[in-house]
């Protein structure tokens, strides 16, 4: 793989953010939060009208286009640190993105540092952090 | 009054009860569709499953995780930070045991969120002959109000 300092990553966007997934994980989870699934206590809660997406969820996104731009090696991913910066809501649309930072070489592996987010807009993060893959 | 910072601190280095968790071949099918992952039923599994095996086999539930931090889901906990260190590849249909607990306590003040606890707590799974495999750190910010 070609990969020099400021190789962006192939992004991966979520247009809609589905809903039906959420009720999946959180039975998969055993995430009681009524949030991810049910309205009803989103509006009460005074968070609007939509579910809240899982924040795993989001990382899962992040993680997915790492290991799609690693030609689909789930081994490839090494390390990933993210913090969670906002909430993401059934049926918006979302991206997730990343950028190299750094390639090297530990114990004979070629590894790629990355800087990686997912975003509602440009200005909108919702998830940020950085990440290990292994790039051959 | 919040739960005392001492009480919280003297939680520092106690482990989870731990456990173990097996990655079954139709959940990795079913979370992967949820997530848009590559939806399998063998080789190996999703980088996610350092997460997932880490909070579903460390013991307690995240429920009652809150609970031993003197909080409850209705206190509106966040989620702060994880981080996934894959050691070596997870196995859809492979066990892993579980262990760990709470590594730092941290309570801070805002002038607009008031007081808060940001609690982290750090997951190492195994596989069955032993070998670290994954660690899992996360860490959950607590308000505390009166």
């Amino acid at each position: 793989m070609d990969v020099t300092v400021g190789t962006e990553v192939p992004p991966l966007t979520i247009d809609p953010v589905p809903l039906e997934p959420m009720k999946t994980v959180g039975a998969l989870l055993q995430d009681s939060n009524p949030i991810h699934w049910d309205v009803e206590s989103v509006r009460a809660l005074g968070m609007g009208d939509r579910p809240v997406n899982q924040g795993p969820n989001n990382l899962a996104y992040v993680i997915n286009m790492l290991v799609a731009w690693a030609g689909g090696d789930n081994a490839a991913l090494r390390r990933i640190q993210c913090r969670f910066l906002g909430n993401v809501f059934g049926g918006d649309a979302v991206t997730a993105r990343g950028v190299v930072t750094a390639v090297r070489e530990e114990n004979g592996e070629r590894l790629a540092d990355l800087d990686v987010w997912l975003e509602r807009s440009a200005e909108d993060r919702v998830l940020a952090g950085t990440a290990t893959v292994a790039v051959g | 009054m919040p739960i005392a910072i001492e009480e919280l601190e003297a939680l520092i280095g106690k482990p989870f009860p731990g456990g173990t968790y097996a990655i079954e071949p139709y959940q990795h099918w079913l979370m992967m569709d949820a997530v848009g992952g590559a939806a399998t039923r063998t080789g190996t599994a999703n980088p996610m499953y350092v997460y997932y095996a880490a909070l579903a086999g460390m013991g307690i539930s995240v429920d009652e995780l809150f609970h031993l931090v003197g909080a409850t889901a209705e206190d509106g906990p966040m989620f702060g930070e994880t981080t996934l260190e894959a050691i070596k590849p997870l196995e859809v249909g492979a066990t892993y045991s579980v262990s760990g607990g709470i590594t730092s306590v941290i309570r801070k003040e805002g002038r607009k969120a008031g007081v808060f606890d940001i609690v982290e707590f750090r997951l190492e799974l195994r596989d069955a002959s032993g070998e670290l495999v994954g660690v899992n750190t996360n860490s959950f910010i607590f308000p505390r109000r009166d």
